[in-house]
């Protein structure tokens, strides 16, 4: 055999090698999803969505999971976007380059591996105990806040690194101010961005259970929070609290409740792609 | 569209014209002894130098000869690069501004830029030639009109325009593109117009237009452009300052630099020899 023969045949290998490895993941993906299906799928109609939890896994409904997950999701966007937003556009455009604010970068990079049962270990110490908060759906937001801002940090300062710098110059060699420049230029130019990061990473917190766990979140609940002060669960916590029953009927309800919150994650990943898209098409 | 004049600020621009013209005796941009590091690497290594008001000054000189530092020093554009010093005066009508009360936005709004390549805000046409005007606080609609139309009209740009303000600046072609920034400076009325290559990117049509426009501006303003094109500074420039390395090797009348220059360096310069 010689050399180009070889060549090419060791590129079919890894071709093949690589269509095998990206088939797993899609193979594993679509087994689980078509599973959860037909388990739950028979189990989703509107009494699912809209009745309280139950003893009797007939009669039992995702409603107050599912206004918590919603709670949580409204308050950690309240918290976690301006803080984020403000400290990305604060490291990309206003700290000046030293070693201090290298020190930042790398422990915001950081923050973001950190495994997300010690946030909930900070947010049980600092929310619930020092802030005497309880194990409230604010103590719960401020905790996936926490989780999240690393993420929508990093998202804002790749977002706002993507603006040409001649925009800035032409905004700043005509009398504007640096606020002005980013109020009417940067932040317009990397909106897209910025959202798609924020989208993402609340679709990661609208999945998180263990730091809730850990808050204090309940696994049941029979009211829907009024205000943030009250004691919530949410959903991946009911169903993970409807796997470890016994009975089957659970097994089903938590198969159901897994869609649902799916069909959530999906719906928030879609939003966040059509962003992306529609902001790189701005700047083509 | 009916054009609504603003007596009041017509008044006032027509009054610091006049002002303008019986200083024409001291220089409108004065640099004295300025020295610039960007961290330990000295980019101008002390220049002196004097620009009349209503001239245009050509810098030519090779690619890092710190010509574009030295034009940046004049609106202060440097101020925000990482590890950037200085030293020296440089004193507009008079006045220092590098002193530490400066308000760099006002000089900036009295110190124009035009870049090399051309770089409109991906807003419509309109907007663009607005920006600058509104954030000034500048809310008048129809005095902003005017203003927008009387720009682009200076930059023969209104009547290939006129009739889609609303599309984004960014659909021009590279010229126009060129033309709307100018347009875009030339709205805050500023008295010096600094021009970093502008014509650099663009076709020898456009590059025509550009420089007659140049041409027709120097009545109002005082220009000082960078060109890396000998037949354009001679075309276009009264006086024409040669950098090399940091240093202003010659620096008199256009003329005088490209028919009996003092120094052989700016000789084999302008005629090709190097650089």
């Amino acid at each position: 055999m010689n050399n180009i023969r070889k060549n090419r045949w060791k590129d079919q290998v890894f071709k093949i090698w690589g269509i095998f490895c990206t088939l797993i993941g899609l193979v594993l993906l679509v087994v689980f999803i078509g599973d959860i299906l037909i388990d739950g799928l028979t189990r989703i109609n509107w009494d699912f969505i809209t009745n309280l939890p139950s003893r009797k896994p007939e009669n039992s409904g995702i409603y107050t999971a599912l206004m918590g997950s919603i709670w949580i999701l409204l308050l950690t966007t309240i918290i976690a976007f301006p803080i984020g937003v403000a400290a990305g556009i604060y490291l990309e455009e206003y700290s000046k380059k030293n070693r201090l604010s290298g020190l930042l970068e790398i422990n915001i990079s950081n923050l973001a591996g950190v495994p997300s049962i010690i946030y909930g270990l900070l947010g049980l110490e600092v929310f619930v105990r020092i802030m005497n908060l309880g194990a409230s759906v604010l103590a719960g937001s401020l905790t996936l806040s926490l989780l999240i801002l690393p993420i929508v940090i990093v998202a804002t300062r790749e977002a706002i690194k993507a603006v040409p710098s001649s925009i800035k110059d032409a905004s700043y060699a005509l009398g504007a101010s640096k606020w002005q420049t980013i109020w009417h230029q940067i932040l317009p130019a990397s909106g897209g961005g910025i959202l798609t990061g924020v989208i993402l990473a609340l679709s990661r917190a609208v999945g998180e259970t263990a730091p809730l766990i850990v808050v204090g979140a309940l696994a049941y609940v029979p009211f829907v929070p009024q205000s943030p002060l009250d004691e919530f669960s949410v959903l991946p916590i009911q169903i993970f609290n409807w796997i470890s029953r016994p009975q089957a009927g659970f097994i089903e309800n938590a198969a159901a409740a897994i869609i649902v919150l799916l069909a959530i994650t999906f719906v928030m990943n879609g939003i966040a792609v059509y962003f992306r898209n529609k902001w790189q098409k701005k700047w083509k | 569209m009916e054009i609504i004049m603003e007596p009041s600020i017509m008044k006032i621009n027509t009054l610091d014209r006049i002002v303008d013209h019986s200083l024409k005796k001291v220089p409108k941009i004065d640099l004295q002894g300025v020295k610039v590091w960007y961290d330990d690497f000295m980019a101008i290594k002390g220049i002196d130098m004097s620009v009349k008001q209503n001239t245009v000054t050509a810098f030519i000189g090779p690619s890092g000869c710190g010509k574009s530092t030295f034009l940046r020093m004049i609106n202060r554009m440097n101020d925000y690069v990482d590890g950037f010093k200085m030293e020296g005066k440089i004193k507009i009508d008079g006045d220092n501004i590098y002193k530490k009360k400066v308000n760099v936005e006002e000089l900036r709004k009295k110190v124009g830029m035009v870049f090399q390549k051309p770089n409109p805000f991906p807003k419509s046409i309109f907007e663009n030639v607005a920006y600058g005007l509104k954030i000034q606080g500048i809310k008048d609609k129809d005095f902003i009109k005017e203003r927008v139309e009387s720009s682009l009209k200076q930059v023969a740009l209104w009547d290939e325009v006129k009739d889609d303000l609303k599309k984004s600046g960014m659909a021009l072609s590279g010229g126009q593109q060129q033309r709307l920034c100018i347009a875009r400076t030339l709205a805050v009325e500023p008295s010096i117009i600094l021009m970093d290559e502008p014509t650099s990117s663009l076709d020898p049509i456009s590059t025509a237009k550009i420089e007659e426009l140049i041409y027709q501006l120097k009545e109002k303003y005082t220009i000082v452009i960078i060109t890396h094109n000998m037949q354009q500074a001679s075309r276009i420039s009264d006086y024409t300052a040669f950098f090399y390395l940091g240093e202003l090797i010659e620096y008199d009348k256009t003329k005088k630099i490209f028919t009996n220059p003092e120094k052989t360096q700016t000789e084999n310069y302008i005629t090709g020899r190097f650089g």
